[in-house]
């Protein structure tokens, strides 16, 4: 019944929001708590009695919503993209970025590799072991006012770093792992199809950019919208047919569209849309999340999430360092880059795609709930983690602040 | 004093400024409006030891203070607040000025200057938008507007009672 469709929808967005009411009461990140709803309400989740709140009849339509999220957001990342500012945010960043790519994904590399993982799983693992969460990262530095620290920069220095790789990489892994075959020559050719469509289409947006311009000068905020909303699909679905990821599609129409006179109109009308569906994405991830599966992933993931942490804070140490940060900001830096978020989600889901082990998915879903929970709370706490750390390494001690004296 | 200015990718703007007392003060400035001030710590520069944030209607609101269009500091004479080549400038009447007495048709200001006088501010009323017949009083406070070069020739008319 069509009716029951919409009121489904509306619990799920009933059950959203409550995550989203949860995760400002209690001060931490909504992405958790999304995945979460989602695993306590999908389809493998127990009927009790006549509370039967599988979303059966609507998981198309919140799938659907769901990948609409990832177009969003990577729409929204790709207008935010910029070579040309990541080479203006200067060396010690490009320097930090590379010593921060090495260590973190020569980490994920490593851990699949030793439990025998295959090929292709290897390198998902290691894209989603490497690549940190940039909306939870900044959500964080805003949330517990940091912004106007003095490392914050480097931070979102590194964030802009990962965003380029995350550009490539996803190119590159979907190549690999939506052909379907393993044999060097196929893999070869749709590697270097993803890429030659990024490059084709990245070159034919600057040629054709005055002509995009003009196109989209309309006076109308709605016509604007649709063409927008348009554009954004068509070349989505496009890649998907010659299987490149839809995501890379997404982020190609944010890259050619950052170089229009628009950009700011429609940043504008993109965030409450990326806002919606992004939920949405995290939510129906966790919708096809089985809980009774999550069990065989726990010894991997809790591993993976060490390495991760250990591995975030050396890059952090040594990147800060060479940039001439002090200990202190470098703790800041190495807990602050930890939340692992959409990416890794990313990434998951064009596993799952792509046919790979299903073991990915609870992996992914596991090692994500745990860093989005984890990593903002260390960047709460790095005040008394650096304290800590301070009297084993011998770092300087925190001074003592001059609090205003109140008058007696 | 010294600003320095850095872009916070996804976040919006920061503004790190160095007073001449020996201050540090960042500014950061959303992209969703809101704004925020950090007073730091003279002793550790990375540890901020209060914080302000401000929706876009109350920064306005402060902006206006600190550049005393709401009281002007009685040491100054003049103030001024520029937006790009655009220049508001609140200015006093000298009490030996030439042109008191004169209305601003009188001095014919426009013309003469390019600058208009957009309000005038005096010991008991607030003539916003003058016409032609106001007359200028001495102690008067006159807003000018206009750019840099035709807000100095409308003060220096204003003095000498001509160009």
């Amino acid at each position: 019944m069509p009716e029951q469709v919409l009121l489904e929808i509306g619990l799920a967005l009933a059950i959203v929001a409550f995550a989203g009411i949860l995760a400002a009461r209690f001060r931490i990140s909504i992405v958790p708590l999304l995945i979460l709803a989602g695993m306590v309400v999908g389809p493998h989740a127990p009927v009790i009695g006549i509370l039967d709140f599988r979303f059966i009849k609507s998981a198309p339509l919140i799938d659907f919503m769901g990948r609409v999220g990832i177009l969003f957001l990577l729409f929204s990342l790709g207008l935010e993209f910029s070579v040309g500012r990541l080479l203006k945010a200067g060396r010690s960043i490009l320097v930090g970025g590379s010593i921060y790519m090495a260590i973190n994904f020569t980490l994920g590399m490593v851990l699949p590799i030793i439990w025998g993982w295959p090929l292709r799983e290897t390198l998902v693992v290691a894209g989603l072991i490497s690549i940190s969460s940039s909306a939870i990262v900044a959500k964080v530095l805003v949330d517990l006012k940091r912004t106007a620290r003095p490392e914050t920069e480097m931070i979102l220095g590194l964030m802009l770093f990962q965003d380029v790789f995350v550009a490539v990489y996803l190119s590159i892994i979907s190549g690999l792992v939506l052909t379907g075959s393993a044999s060097p020559p196929s893999v070869l050719k749709s590697t270097s199809l993803a890429l030659g469509f990024m490059l084709g289409l990245i070159l034919a947006g600057r040629k054709l950019a005055p002509l995009i311009n003009r196109l989209f000068n309309v006076p109308s905020d709605e016509v604007f919208m649709l063409m927008v909303f348009a554009f954004l699909t068509l070349v989505a679905g496009f890649s998907e047919t010659i299987h490149v990821a839809e995501a890379i599609g997404a982020l190609l129409v944010g890259l050619i569209l950052a170089e229009t006179d628009h950009l700011d109109r429609i940043e504008h009308i993109v965030v409450p849309f990326r806002d919606f569906f992004g939920a949405l994405f995290f939510f129906s991830f966790g919708l096809s999340i089985d809980p009774l599966t999550l069990g065989g992933a726990v010894g991997p993931v809790l591993v993976a999430v060490a390495a991760t942490l250990i591995g975030n804070f050396l890059a952090g140490i040594i990147a800060g360092r060479m940039a001439g940060y002090s200990y202190r900001g470098c703790t800041n830096i190495g807990l602050t880059i930890t939340p692992r978020g959409e990416f890794s989600i990313i990434l998951a889901n064009l596993a799952k795609t792509g046919g790979l082990l299903p073991v990915l998915q609870p992996f992914a879903a596991l090692y994500v709930l745990l860093l989005a929970i984890l990593g903002p709370l260390l960047t709460k706490e790095s005040k008394w983690i650096y304290s800590q750390l301070a009297r084993i390494f011998g770092w300087p001690a925190l001074k003592e602040t001059n609090k205003p004296r109140r008058s007696v | 004093m010294s600003i320095k200015e850095t872009e916070l990718p996804g976040i919006g703007k920061k503004f790190q400024i160095e007073t001449r007392s020996g201050d540090k003060m960042v500014i950061v400035v959303h992209d969703d409006g809101r704004r925020e001030i950090y007073h730091f710590d003279s002793n550790d520069p990375e540890e901020s030891i209060s914080m302000v944030t401000l929706d876009d209607t109350e920064a306005r609101c402060v902006a206006g203070i600190l550049g005393g269009m709401a009281y002007v500091p009685k040491a100054l004479e003049t103030v001024e607040m520029a937006l790009d080549d655009m220049v508001f400038e609140w200015y006093k009447v000298e009490k030996d000025a030439q042109s008191i007495g004169k209305t601003i048709g009188d001095l014919d200001i426009r013309k003469k200057t390019g600058a208009a006088i957009i309000a005038i501010i005096k010991k008991d009323e607030k003539v916003l938008n003058p016409g032609p017949e106001e007359i200028i009083t001495p102690g008067a406070t006159i807003v000018v507007l206009g750019d840099r070069k035709q807000v100095k020739a409308c003060k220096e008319l204003i003095l000498h009672g001509g160009i």
